[in-house]
């Protein structure tokens, strides 16, 4: 589907108001038409009736009615465009954030987030350019310069001729010049946006300019750049500018010639013509009346035009929007009418059992070739292996974020496919690597997912799970205690705090299984050890599931699952394993080695 | 009005392109007036004279009115070619001034503009900038001009017709704006915070998701981003209906003018001191004229955004670099030893200080490494070595001379830094290098990445060296990043090297081969590691222990990593 199509698809979300906004548009140009007529007839009156004031009273008080009728249909069809396109905006956005939600994590992952919020925000609102501009615009250059014709046409075919010879011309040019002009329009946008992206580049690297004494030369090239970009845009635009130039140049000289010629007529001057051609007698109030109707007749040709660049920008929108709505999504979706209905059960202990489970992001690119596995109740398990290793998607797959390519995964000996996910998810906590904080206070990112009845949403329930997460003390220090409001990423607290906030989290969840990804690397020494006491605390009596990329972290591990390239190449504890001299052992060594600097010197 | 002083003494350099711009637009605005009065006026006279059977010389206004559309079309052509020309000219003059203003404050004073959004909006606010000469200068310019013009050629029939299309005009382009614009103001401001909150909901609901589906509460995130979007749906409803009543009040201000003109004038006409063609000829003379003042509405608009973006600007650019270059030339060290003497900093602002009494000796070639949690000082004392920052008290002396003495750029010749955040800039891998060194040949950027152990990486991408990287071009992993900035380091070839946790967010292998990079690196270099991990640190002379902003413990190597090490790693035993 063409964006212009899908455009065009969407416009019944807006109910009747864009509808309701193109008839005003339309009584409005109905209402220039008799306004027209309306002043003509007065002039008509003074000059040749020798009216005055008191004769053509009654015409000036609906001449007045009229401006103030046009005035109100004019401000009315605008704002039932903007509620229209409002409407739609509102009903899309939801619509893509939910299908965004619907795709699940795992696709998230894959994509730059930065773009897709930038499409759910700036991108939806561009859509206004389209649907409360450039759709009321066309609407009126598909509809009254027809009416003009048709209305001048009986009463002087050849002003009529005129506007017709022309208008077509204008149409046809905007399409032929339009399009070429478009394809080097949107390259020169797309330059400019790079010249403004290079200008942020360089910003934002300038400390590293600095370093390397360069940034007094990038001054320069910055200069040299937008001279550059200078030159070769005036290139393109003077040959964009010439098109609509021709364009503007047949509007006016038609409304010239409409003009000339309706006065030679009026003047009675005699055109050599033969005889089966004779020119239409018109009066002054005809004559005046076709004059003032001339430059109306191209006034919405030329506007539409103006409205080509919004459309561009919607269009580009658009193809974003369809880019994340369209292809089916790849992972589990969360929908509750995708999902088969299984029963709620309540949490309880799991058993869990991989069985022969593949998976690939890509074809050809396997992240697990055939991993089987079994975890009982309340056992604690790590995952170690290099980056690359399988490690994550595991995780992912118990999460259901992804499915296995092949073989199946068992919770209880049911199939994680068949169950409900939300359902599954109430068996489980989960701590990733840099947990999210969300706007809002940190009691309520505490609770987070709790439903507002539920028991545990007492000040006293939130305060144990901070407690036993290591996270009451800094909490509770804070003048706001569980009331502070946090900001974007948790900003103000550190990385300590933040995992010991997403450990209450886990700890008021109370669930059965808990999945999380260590992420001690970024904490300093004393964050370190709080939050492993946080973690130890959160493994009595529950399965535990760790990432661990600190292998100091493994020990206290039952087990220890050894991945390398999707593949189980080590399962026993720290001693068996060390023992074994294997993978384990190199991973070890390769991590007590780490910090051996020098060893070249 | 300072601001708009100031705005335009930076435009300076281009007035004469601006004001043939405004002349152009002038032309094209009188054109299209002189066209349709004329007209007007010749049908009457023509139908006038026709009636009445006498002749007239209708060669004149016919030739006004073909030469009025074309200079008409003319004049829009000269006009857009000359704005655009004058706007590119200025845009790049602007970014130009604003990065020349920016570069002495880098890094210290633009640590306040740290995240991406407010540098975003730097690049929004420069871009802002260039607007005010077409949306607002030009305009002004030629609606205060051409009104001028227009009203001193009423004021040739009826002073009253003048005053009362003085006053329409005023309405429509001054007086209804300033209105509106006072409405929309609390829209305005509401608009502005939906957005931010709008946006903030979606990062946390798309980069949140896992932990929203997985804790129940994805649907109530989906229904607040829906409540947030149909708060802001609402209130741009509300701020287009507000601007709406600008556009309307044009068009409503022309043909109340023509109205109350009418009824001035058809007395004349019937007293005869008004010809019945010029009556047509005012009329639409004045309909004709508040094209001048139709861009008004959206160029208050302008301003004020503008002038807000101005202001911004400004407020950085006057900031006092944190560093005062010295007036005569930098030294020249024939040795690369550092001597830092009970030196002290704080941030401004900040309660405690950043570095208190710290001094250190390192002989040339000399190995120190200085652990501690972050918030201990260790960066503050890269940024005082690197000179981006001036010491409170205390000394850095770099070959015997004091880092005072030294001007910015000559002194990071000798310093350089490898940190755990490497800029790539939008530029091919080999730009990306020949930052480091712009003149070095094919060969020694190959060079220096073997030893960086980058270069087979780099052959096996389809363009090698002339890959994208940077935002839009290839995803560098984190230790291949880090990699650059090492290869960057050896090409720069300073005697000291900085190492600002060159490891951290690796994991073990990946770690361990980056630092048989950097062991290559530090071969012959005054080296200065900062690490918040106190293992593997035996290659030290010595080692520093620092915690806010003071030295808690310092000696050999395997002393103090072999203790706090013992410590962290026993702590899970």
């Amino acid at each position: 589907m063409t964006p212009t199509a899908w455009l065009k698809a969407q416009t019944p979300l807006a109910g009747r108001a864009l509808p309701v906004a193109i008839v005003l548009q339309g009584l409005n140009g109905a209402l220039l038409i008799a306004q027209a007529w309306l002043l003509a007839l007065i002039l008509n009156a003074v000059t040749f009736a020798h009216a005055g004031l008191a004769e053509v009273r009654p015409w000036l008080w609906q001449l007045l009615a009229l401006f103030a009728a046009r005035a109100l249909t004019a401000w009315g069809a605008e704002r039932f465009a903007v509620r229209g396109s409002a409407r739609i905006k509102v009903a899309l956005r939801d619509r893509v954030y939910r299908r965004l939600q619907a795709r699940g994590p795992a696709y998230l992952a894959g994509e730059r987030s930065g773009a897709l919020v930038e499409t759910l925000t700036k991108g939806v609102d561009d859509l206004d350019a389209y649907y409360a501009r450039f759709l009321p615009a066309r609407a009126l250059a598909m509809t009254l310069p027809f009416a003009i014709l048709l209305l001048v046409w009986p009463l002087d075919w050849v002003s009529g001729l005129v506007l017709l010879v022309t208008a077509p011309l204008i149409p046809l040019f905007m399409t032929l010049i339009g399009r070429n002009a478009e394809r080097l329009n949107q390259r020169q946008w797309k330059e400019l946006a790079r010249m403004g992206a290079r200008f942020l580049d360089s910003i934002q690297g300038l400390t590293t300019l600095k370093l390397f004494g360069a940034s007094r030369r990038q001054g320069t090239e910055l200069a040299a750049v937008s001279e550059a970009y200078r030159v070769g845009t005036m290139r393109v635009l003077r040959v964009a500018f010439l098109s609509s130039a021709v364009l503007e140049f047949f509007a006016t000289i038609s409304i010239a010639v409409v003009a000339v010629l309706i006065g030679f007529r009026l003047y009675g001057f005699e055109v050599p013509l033969p005889a089966w051609i004779s020119l239409p007698r018109i009066d002054f109030q005809t004559g005046f009346f076709v004059l003032l109707l001339a430059p109306e007749f191209f006034l919405p040709l030329r506007s539409l035009g103006t409205h080509y660049h919004g459309r561009m920008e919607a269009t580009a929108a658009a193809e974003r929007l369809i880019e994340v709505l369209g292809p089916e999504p790849q992972t589990a979706s969360t929908d509750a009418t995708a999902a088969p209905a299984g029963p709620r059960t309540a949490p309880g202990p799991v058993t869990l059992r991989f069985t022969d489970v593949h998976f690939s992001y890509s074809e050809g690119r396997e992240a697990l070739c055939g991993l089987s596995l079994e975890i009982q109740p309340g056992e604690r398990l790590a995952l170690v292996g290099t980056s690359g290793a399988g490690k994550t998607t595991l995780v992912q797959l118990l999460l259901g974020f992804l499915t296995p390519t092949a073989g199946t995964l068992t919770v209880n000996g049911r199939d994680l496919r068949t169950l409900d996910l939300d359902d599954w998810h109430r068996h489980l906590a989960w701590v990733p690597q840099q947990p999210r904080l969300f706007q809002g206070t940190i009691g309520a990112n505490i609770r987070l997912g709790i439903p507002p009845d539920d028991s545990r949403t007492h000040p006293d329930a939130v305060r144990t799970a901070a407690l036993l997460a290591r996270a009451a003390g800094f909490i509770e220090s804070l003048p706001a205690g569980y009331e502070t409001p946090v900001g974007e990423r948790g900003a103000g607290l550190s990385g300590g705090q933040i995992q010991r906030i997403a450990l209450a989290r886990a700890f008021l969840r109370d669930a059965p299984l808990v999945i999380l990804d260590e992420a001690t690397a970024n904490l300093d020494p004393e964050s370190e050890r709080l939050v492993q006491e946080g973690i130890d605390e959160l493994a009595r009596g529950r399965t535990l599931i760790a990432i661990a990329h600190r292998l100091d972290t493994v020990r206290k591990a039952d087990r220890i699952l050894v991945l390398d390239q999707g593949r189980m190449v080590e399962s026993g504890d720290h001693t068996t394993l060390l023992a074994q001299d294997g993978a384990y052992r190199r991973l070890l060594h390769a991590y007590a080695g780490q910090g051996r600097l020098g060893g070249a010197a | 009005m300072k601001d708009v002083i100031r705005l335009l003494r930076l435009f300076k350099p281009y007035r004469h392109w601006m004001l043939l711009g405004a002349l152009a637009a002038l032309v094209t605005l009188i054109a299209n007036v002189v066209l349709l009065a004329v007209s007007g006026w010749f049908i009457t006279a023509m139908a006038v004279a026709g009636s009445a059977g006498v002749a007239m010389n209708y060669f004149t206004p016919a030739a006004l009115i073909r030469g009025g559309s074309i200079l008409r079309t003319v004049g829009r052509y000269a006009e857009r070619l000359i704005t655009h020309e004058a706007t590119l000219r200025l845009l790049a003059q602007l970014r130009v001034w604003f990065y020349s203003h920016l570069e002495p404050l880098a890094p210290a004073v633009l640590q306040r503009y740290h995240s991406g959004d407010l540098q975003s909006r730097i690049r929004a606010d420069v871009d802002a900038l260039d607007t005010l000469y077409v949306r607002v200068l030009v305009p002004v310019l030629v609606a205060t001009v051409g009104a001028c013009l227009l009203l001193g050629f009423l004021l040739l029939y009826d002073w009253r017709i003048a005053v009362v299309s003085l006053g329409f005009l005023l309405l429509a382009g001054v007086a209804v704006p300033l209105w509106s614009r006072a409405l929309g103001q609390a829209p305005g401001e509401r608009i502005a915070r939906t957005e931010a909150e709008l946006r903030t909901a979606c990062i946390d609901g798309l980069q949140g998701l896992g932990e929203l589906q997985v804790y129940g509460a994805a649907a109530a995130q989906a229904r607040h981003i829906d409540a947030l979007s149909r708060t802001l749906a609402t209130e741009q409803v509300r701020l287009a209906g507000y601007s709406g009543i600008n556009q309307g009040a044009v068009g409503l201000c022309a043909n109340l003018s023509l109205w109350t003109l009418l009824w001035l004038a058809i007395p004349l006409v019937a007293d005869g001191r008004l010809a019945p063609p010029q009556l047509a000829m005012l009329a639409l003379f004045t309909l004709a004229s508040f094209e001048a003042v139709a861009p008004l509405p959206l160029a208050f608009q302008q301003l004020g955004r503008t002038l807000a973006a101005a202001r911004r600007l400004f407020a950085i650019v006057d900031a006092r670099p944190a560093v005062e270059e010295p007036a005569g030339p930098s030294p020249r060290p024939d040795r690369f030893d550092i001597r830092i003497a009970d030196l002290g900093f704080s941030y401004p602002g900040a309660a405690a200080p950043a570095l208190d009494g710290l001094s250190l000796d390192v002989p040339q070639g000399g190995r120190v490494a200085i652990v501690g949690a972050s918030g201990s000082g260790k960066t503050t004392l890269f940024n005082l070595l690197l000179r981006f920052w001036t010491p409170d008290r205390g000394t850095i002396h770099l070959g015997g001379h004091d880092l005072a003495q030294y001007r910015g750029d000559d002194l990071r010749r000798y310093v350089t830094l490898v940190s755990q955040h490497t800029h790539l800039f939008d530029l091919s891998i080999r730009d990306n290098l020949l930052i480091a060194a712009p003149d070095a040949s094919p060969a020694r950027l190959e060079q220096a990445c073997r030893v960086a152990q980058i270069h087979d990486f780099i052959t096996t991408l389809p363009e090698g060296y002339d890959t994208w990287a940077g935002e839009t071009g290839v995803r560098l992993s984190g230790g291949q990043a880090r990699r650059i900035a090492i290869a960057r380091a050896l090409l720069r070839d300073a005697p000291v090297l900085l190492l600002d946790e060159p490891t951290e967010g690796l994991d073990g292998e990946t770690e361990q081969a980056l630092m048989e990079s950097l062991d290559r690196l530090m071969v012959g270099r005054t080296v200065i590691l900062i690490t918040h991990r106190p293992v593997g640190l035996d290659w030290a002379d010595q080692v520093l222990v620092m915690d806010q902003g003071r030295v808690l413990a310092r000696g050999d190597a395997s002393v103090i990593a072999g203790a706090t090490g013992a410590e962290l790693l026993g702590g899970g035993d």
